[in-house]
C-alpha cells in the first residue's frame, strides 16, 4: 500500500531524512517510533504531500506521489499533530466541513458524521462549539474529521499528545476498530506503549534514519538482548554470591541484590529460584525485567526515548 | 473553495465581536462625521497655482488680452479649451471650472460695459469656486482700465453720460482733466506694479453658473462623510478578515486544508471571495443607513450604486489579502495595516476631501483606493452621473485594476511565504 524508497529531505544545511526506506502492506499499522526531532513528521509530511522530497520515491495506493499528488491525497487521511479545528464551529460544523473538501455526498457525509460522533462518543456535544471542548475532546474530533471520506491510509502523527487516559483509551479503541476493519495505519509516537500495543510492525527512526524495523519480536531477538531477573536478598554475602555466579555466570551483584540475564526469563526463572534457594539465600524481592520498545530503542541509540 | 467561503462567512458571523466590529461602528462613526462634515467647502486654504480652464468665444485682441492678463497673475494658470469639451469635463468632475468670455467682450470691455463673461462650475468644488472668484473678480474689475488710453475713454464716456448735454469748453476742459487723472495712475501704476484693481473702481460682475447641482438631499457633506468613513472602515474590517489566513497557519487549519485535494491557491481565492462578501455587505449596510436615517438618495442610483460597491469592495477586499499576504504574524497585519490605512484615508480623501489638500498631495491621492471610491460615490450621488459614463466607469476601472494588482501580488506573496508551513 506504500512505498518509501530512499527518502530524503534536506531543510538549509540540515538533513532531516537521511535516505529511509520502508514497505507497508495493505491493511497493516505500522508505528513510526522516535524521539523528538528524529524526522517521524518530516516522514509523514511528505507522504501526505505537504512537503517534497529533496530526492527519493513515495508510492501510495499505487499512486507516485511526485506524478498524482492529488490522487494520493483522496486515498490518505491526515491526523496532525496539532489539533487543527475551528474553535467557533460546533463539532459537527467542523466535520461537515472537512468532510466536504473530499467531495463525499451531502446525504452519505452526514451519515458518516453521525456514526463517527458516535463512535467517538461525542454525539450529544456535536453542537456545541469546540471551544468549549476538552482538550482530549478535541483530539477525538482532530482525528474524526480524518475519517470521514474513509481513506485507505491513514496517518496519525502523535495523536496522543496531552490528553486525558480516557480520551487516550477511546482513541486506541478506534484505531484497533479501524485497524480491525483493514485500513492501513502509518502511527508516529514516541510512547512505547502505543507502540507495542497498536501496531504490527514498528520502524525505530534517529537522526532521519530507521536504524531498526520489523515486529516487537523481531527487534528482540535483533536487538540480543537479555530478559532481567532481579532478585533482592536479605542474607547475601560474597561466599553465598561466588557460589551463585558460578553456577549462573550472566549475573551482577549490586549491594544486596543479584541480576540474572536471560534469553527466555519464563524458562530459566524457577532454576534461578532454586539455585537461590539451594545455596541459602533468603528471597525478599523478585522483579522481572522484560525487553521492550523503551529498551530496545536505548540499546540502539544510547539514548531515552523521552526526556525525562 | 465554496466550501471554503461558506466556512468562513459561518465563522465570521459566530463571532459578535467581528460582526460589531465590522458593520456596527463604522455606522456611528458615519453618523458622527455627518455632523461634523457640516462646514464642509467653507475652506479657504488655497496655495497652489489654480488650472483655470477657459473657453473664449469672442476670440478677439480684447478677449485674448483679457485671458493673458489672467494667466499671469501669481495664483492662476489658464488652459484655453472649446466650450462643450469643457463643460463636459466639468460635468464629469474632471475639472471644477469653467470661464467662458462671451461674445461681444471686446464690445464690451471697449465700451465700458458690464463684460459677458460667466463661470460654470461644479458645486461640489464650491470652496475651489469661491476662491476662484475672488481672483477673477479682481482680474476683470481692472481689466477695462489696464488698457492703455481706454481709462480715459471710459471715464469720458460715463461723464458725458451723466452730464447729458454741456458745452464744448466744459467737457474739453473735463476730458483734460481725466487725461492728466489717467496720467497720474500709469505712473503710478508703473511705480506701484501690484495696484489693487479694486483701487480703480468697480462695476465688473461674473454670472455664475452651476453645471453640476446636486440635489438637495444628497449634500456634499453627507456624500463625503458616507463614502469616505465606510471606505475607510472597510479597510480596517478587510485587513483583519485577510488576517484570518494567518490564524489558519498558526493554528494548523491551513497545512490540514493543504493535505484534502484542493488546489493551494484555492484556499486564497476563497479567502478573496469571502473578504468580498463581507465587504459588499458592509458598503450596502452603510448606504442603507445613510438612506434611511439621513435621506441619502439612493434609490434613483441603485444600478451605478451597485456596481461602485462591488469595485470598492473589491479593491479593498484585495487590499485585506495583499496586507495578510505579506505579513508574518497578526501582530504585524495590525500594525501595517493601521498605518496605511490610515495614510491612505488621510491622503485619499476619507477624513478630508482631496479638494482641500495641497496640490502635492492631490497627486498622490490617485494613489489610494480611498480616492477612487469616494470620487466614484461622489459620481452617483453628486455629479449625477450615468451608470455608463465614461469618468465614471473610469473610476470603476481604476478600482478593479488597483484590487487586481493588489491580488497579484497577493497571490505570489502567499504561495512564496504562508504556503511555506513545514
Amino acid at each position: 500500500m506504500i512505498s518509501v524508497s530512499n527518502l530524503r529531505k534536506t531543510f538549509d544545511s540540515t538533513e532531516a531524512l537521511k535516505g529511509i526506506s520502508f514497505n507497508i502492506q495493505r491493511g497493516e499499522c505500522y508505528g513510526l517510533l522516535g524521539p523528538n526531532g528524529a524526522g517521524k513528521t518530516t516522514t509523514i509530511s511528505i507522504m501526505s504531500t505537504l512537503l517534497e522530497p529533496t530526492e527519493g520515491e513515495v508510492s501510495i495506493a499505487s499512486y507516485d506521489l511526485k506524478k498524482n499528488p492529488l490522487e494520493c491525497k483522496k486515498n490518505i487521511g491526515v491526523v496532525p499533530q496539532e489539533i487543527a479545528l475551528y474553535d467557533e464551529l460546533s463539532a459537527y460544523d467542523n466535520l461537515l466541513f472537512w468532510g466536504s473538501l473530499y467531495h463525499v455526498p451531502k446525504a452519505k457525509l452526514t451519515a458518516r458524521i453521525d456514526e463517527t460522533l458516535n463512535l467517538f462518543g461525542l454525539t450529544e456535544r456535536k453542537n456545541d462549539k469546540v471551544k468549549t471542548y476538552s482538550g482530549g475532546m478535541k483530539r477525538r474530533i482532530n482525528i474524526a474529521s480524518a475519517l470521514l471520506h474513509r481513506p485507505k491510509v491513514l496517518f496519525m502523527d502523535e495523536p496522543t499528545v496531552g490528553i486525558d487516559p480516557q480520551s487516550r483509551n477511546l482513541i486506541f479503541e478506534v484505531v484497533e476498530k479501524l485497524h480491525k476493519e483493514g485500513m492501513t495505519i502509518v502511527y508516529t509516537t514516541h510512547y512505547m506503549e502505543e507502540a507495542e500495543r497498536l501496531c504490527d510492525r514498528i520502524g525505530i527512526i534517529d537522526n532521519g534514519e530507521i536504524i531498526a524495523q520489523g515486529t516487537l519480536d523481531e527487534l528482540r531477538k535483533s536487538s540480543s538482548m537479555k530478559e532481567t531477573v532481579v532478585i533482592s536478598f536479605s542474607n547475601l554475602s560474597d561466599e553465598r554470591y561466588t557460589k551463585i555466579s558460578n553456577e549462573w555466570k550472566e549475573s551482577e551483584r549490586f549491594d544486596d541484590t543479584i541480576h540474572f540475564y536471560a534469553m527466555n526469563i519464563q524458562a530459566d526463572l524457577s532454576k534461578i529460584i532454586l539455585k537461590c534457594s539451594d545455596t541459602g539465600l533468603d528471597i525478599i524481592h523478585i522483579d522481572i525485567r522484560k525487553i521492550n520498545l523503551e529498551t530496545i530503542f536505548l540499546s540502539l541509540t544510547g539514548k531515552q526515548l523521552r526526556d525525562k | 473553495m465554496i466550501k471554503l467561503v461558506q466556512k468562513d462567512l459561518k465563522l465570521f458571523f459566530s463571532n459578535r465581536r467581528n460582526v460589531l466590529l465590522t458593520f456596527a461602528l463604522p455606522i456611528i462613526l458615519i453618523t458622527l462625521f455627518v455632523f461634523v462634515f457640516g462646514g464642509v467647502g467653507k475652506s479657504k486654504n488655497q496655495s497652489k497655482k489654480y488650472d483655470l480652464t477657459v473657453s473664449d468665444l469672442d476670440n478677439t485682441a480684447s478677449s485674448k488680452y483679457a485671458i493673458a492678463q489672467l494667466d499671469s497673475q501669481k495664483s492662476i494658470h489658464v488652459i484655453p479649451e472649446q466650450l462643450i469639451a469643457a463643460q463636459e469635463a466639468v460635468k464629469k468632475g474632471k475639472i471644477d471650472a469653467v470661464l467662458i468670455l462671451h461674445k461681444g467682450f471686446a464690445d464690451s470691455l471697449n465700451n465700458g460695459n458690464s463684460l459677458p463673461i460667466e463661470l460654470q462650475y461644479d458645486e461640489a468644488q464650491e470652496a475651489q469656486v469661491g476662491m476662484l472668484q475672488q481672483a477673477l473678480f479682481s482680474t476683470f474689475i481692472a481689466l477695462p482700465y489696464s488698457k492703455k488710453d481706454n481709462m480715459v475713454k471710459i471715464l469720458n464716456k460715463r461723464f458725458d453720460k451723466i452730464l447729458g448735454k454741456t458745452d464744448e469748453k466744459t467737457r474739453n476742459r473735463v476730458h483734460a482733466q481725466f487725461e492728466t487723472l489717467n496720467n497720474t495712475i500709469e505712473n503710478g501704476r508703473e511705480k506701484k506694479s501690484d495696484a489693487k484693481a479694486s483701487d480703480f473702481s468697480s462695476g465688473s460682475e461674473i454670472k455664475m453658473t452651476k453645471l453640476v447641482a446636486a440635489k438637495e438631499d444628497n449634500s456634499l457633506s453627507l456624500v463625503q462623510s458616507v463614502a469616505g468613513t465606510a471606505i475607510m472602515m472597510l479597510l480596517f474590517s478587510v485587513a483583519g478578515m485577510g488576517a484570518t489566513l494567518l490564524d489558519e497557519k498558526q493554528e494548523g487549519t491551513l497545512k490540514k486544508l493543504l493535505y484534502s485535494p484542493m488546489r493551494p491557491d484555492n484556499i486564497l481565492f476563497g479567502k478573496m471571495i469571502y473578504v468580498n462578501i463581507i465587504s459588499v455587505i458592509q458598503l450596502l449596510i452603510m448606504f442603507v443607513y445613510a438612506w434611511m436615517v439621513f435621506g441619502l438618495d439612493i434609490m434613483h442610483h441603485l444600478p451605478s450604486l451597485l456596481l461602485m460597491i462591488i469595485a470598492t469592495a473589491y479593491a479593498c477586499s484585495s487590499f485585506g489579502v495583499f496586507i495578510a499576504s505579506v505579513a508574518k504574524s497578526r501582530q504585524q497585519v495590525q500594525g501595517l495595516s493601521t498605518l496605511i490605512v490610515l495614510l491612505m484615508s488621510s491622503i485619499g480623501g476619507s477624513m478630508m476631501p482631496v479638494f482641500l489638500m495641497p496640490a502635492f498631495l492631490q497627486k498622490i491621492s490617485v494613489f489610494t483606493v480611498n480616492y477612487w471610491g469616494i470620487q466614484g460615490f461622489y459620481d452617483i450621488f453628486w455629479r449625477l452621473l450615468p451608470l455608463i459614463d465614461f469618468a465614471f466607469l473610469s473610476r470603476v476601472l481604476a478600482l478593479i485594476l488597483i484590487g487586481t494588482l493588489f491580488n497579484f501580488i497577493a497571490l505570489k506573496m502567499f504561495r512564496k511565504n504562508i504556503l511555506k508551513i513545514a
